[in-house]
């Protein structure tokens, strides 16, 4: 059990071979060699996944996977990790770049999410069989992490509607409410159907207008900004 | 001796060595001698030993936490003192509490795994507490008391373990997310912008 390493979001101080190896570009070996070990982690898992095992399922030798990953399995998991966050994020940008107002980017964003995460080979095999690499990631600072580097990611993407902290802020509520789900199912509540997301987005976050903190000048108050529901204008900030 | 006093009394000596040996290391035999009893009694009250006495442990920790909570917001009179009040008072019981922090540090591993099927059952407990308080507000039409109930639970599980963005230990801060964050949905316009 201790020795599956699987960083989601990596550490920053380098305490093992794996993080400590020069970042690699994804060159087309590695990402063959990742999508191999991942195949190998959907069927079996990462503790029983050895090197040869990802070596056969690439159609390559082991001392290619070793002079591709000198680090051997830790190495190669970052890559598996790095390489399926990259393709999560550029799904989902993919579908928030092209949402029309800030009711959709959040509802097509969750969406996509949920249905990226619960359909992910790898991660649902983890969850069911080796709950202990995966849990530990998503909870208390390390999901402080997770909520970071996903709220720094999406908030873009609701800038158009939003200035940038409240961009950040609501791309957090968004994040949390899918990690929610994903560690704790709720009874008819699946955010793979985008009804059910919308409804979620309209009765707890955009009723029909959205809040702010306001400046400093006043803390803990919040003011209302008039925003009709599928507007495309970004708000203008003026408090009702 | 009564039988709820025995348990009661290898729970607390099992959880004195997890405080000083972690999850994975303590023994039956560590708990049998911090409790003064033999191996045979703690096998009588946990047949499945080992595994059974620490995941024992661990939910009658996570009990203890919300039965705190619990005292902390149950005499509170509306919605928004309810969150608010056990917002900053769960957090800081999870930055003060010793054990879990060392746990967390050292074996994430074994605890989280217990933690998460613990929090499933909880979404449960905390949207059943906030249900009263639910009905004396009145919720916007078309929302049923049980959706904005198990939302709210499910958000203060989250902020609790990840308060993000948010300083919890800041009261200013807790109101603001209370209003911004749990509420809008719930509350209708009055309330939000009511100071």
């Amino acid at each position: 059990m201790g020795t599956a390493r699987l960083e989601l979001v990596r550490d920053e101080t380098p305490d093992s071979a794996a993080s400590s190896e020069p970042e690699a570009a994804a060159t087309p070996q590695r990402v063959r060699l990742a999508d191999a070990a991942l195949r190998c982690v959907a069927r079996q898992g990462i503790a029983k996944t050895t090197l040869d095992d990802v070596a056969r399922a690439a159609g390559c030798s082991r001392a290619t996977v070793y002079r591709v990953f000198p680090g051997g399995k830790d190495g190669l998991m970052c890559a598996v990790v790095d390489t399926e966050v990259a393709r999560f994020f550029s799904a989902l940008a993919l579908r928030m770049g092209a949402a029309s107002d800030l009711e959709d980017v959040l509802v097509v964003g969750m969406t996509e999410a949920a249905l990226r995460i619960t359909e992910h080979p790898g991660l649902s095999f983890l969850l069911d069989h080796e709950p202990e690499v995966i849990l530990p990631h998503l909870a208390f600072g390390h999901m402080d992490s997770v909520l970071d580097v996903s709220s720094t990611f999406t908030a873009p993407f609701l800038g158009r509607w939003l200035d940038h902290d409240e961009a950040k802020r609501v791309a957090e509520w968004a994040a949390r409410i899918v990690l929610s789900h994903l560690l704790c199912p709720a009874d008819g509540v699946d955010l793979t159907d985008e009804g059910r997301v919308r409804r979620l987005v309209r009765t707890f976050m955009l009723p029909d207008h959205t809040v702010r903190p306001t400046d400093s000048t006043e803390p803990g108050g919040v003011e209302r900004i008039d925003r009709p529901p599928r507007s495309t204008q970004p708000p203008k900030g003026e408090a009702s | 001796m009564v039988e709820t006093d025995t348990r009661q009394r290898i729970l607390e000596a099992t959880y004195a060595c997890v405080a000083r040996w972690g999850l994975s290391k303590t023994t039956v035999e560590d708990a049998a001698r911090q409790a003064g009893l033999s191996r045979a009694t703690v096998y009588r009250y946990f047949p499945g030993g080992r595994d059974e006495l620490v995941d024992a442990v661990v939910s009658w920790q996570y009990l203890r936490f919300f039965g705190r909570l619990y005292e902390e917001v149950h005499g509170a009179g509306s919605l928004e003192e309810v969150l608010e009040r056990g917002l900053i008072f769960a957090r800081r019981q999870v930055l003060e509490h010793e054990v879990l922090q060392k746990v967390l540090q050292t074996e994430p591993d074994v605890l989280l795994p217990k933690l998460t099927v613990e929090s499933n059952r909880t979404v449960g407990l905390i949207s059943g507490f906030l249900v009263p308080y639910l009905h004396e507000h009145g919720l916007p039409d078309g929302l049923e008391v049980h959706e904005a109930a198990d939302f709210l639970a499910r958000m203060i599980l989250s902020y609790i373990s990840a308060p993000g963005r948010w300083d919890l230990t800041d009261p200013a801060e807790v109101r603001t997310l209370v209003r911004v964050e749990l509420l809008p949905g719930i509350m209708g316009d009055t309330q939000v912008v009511d100071r």
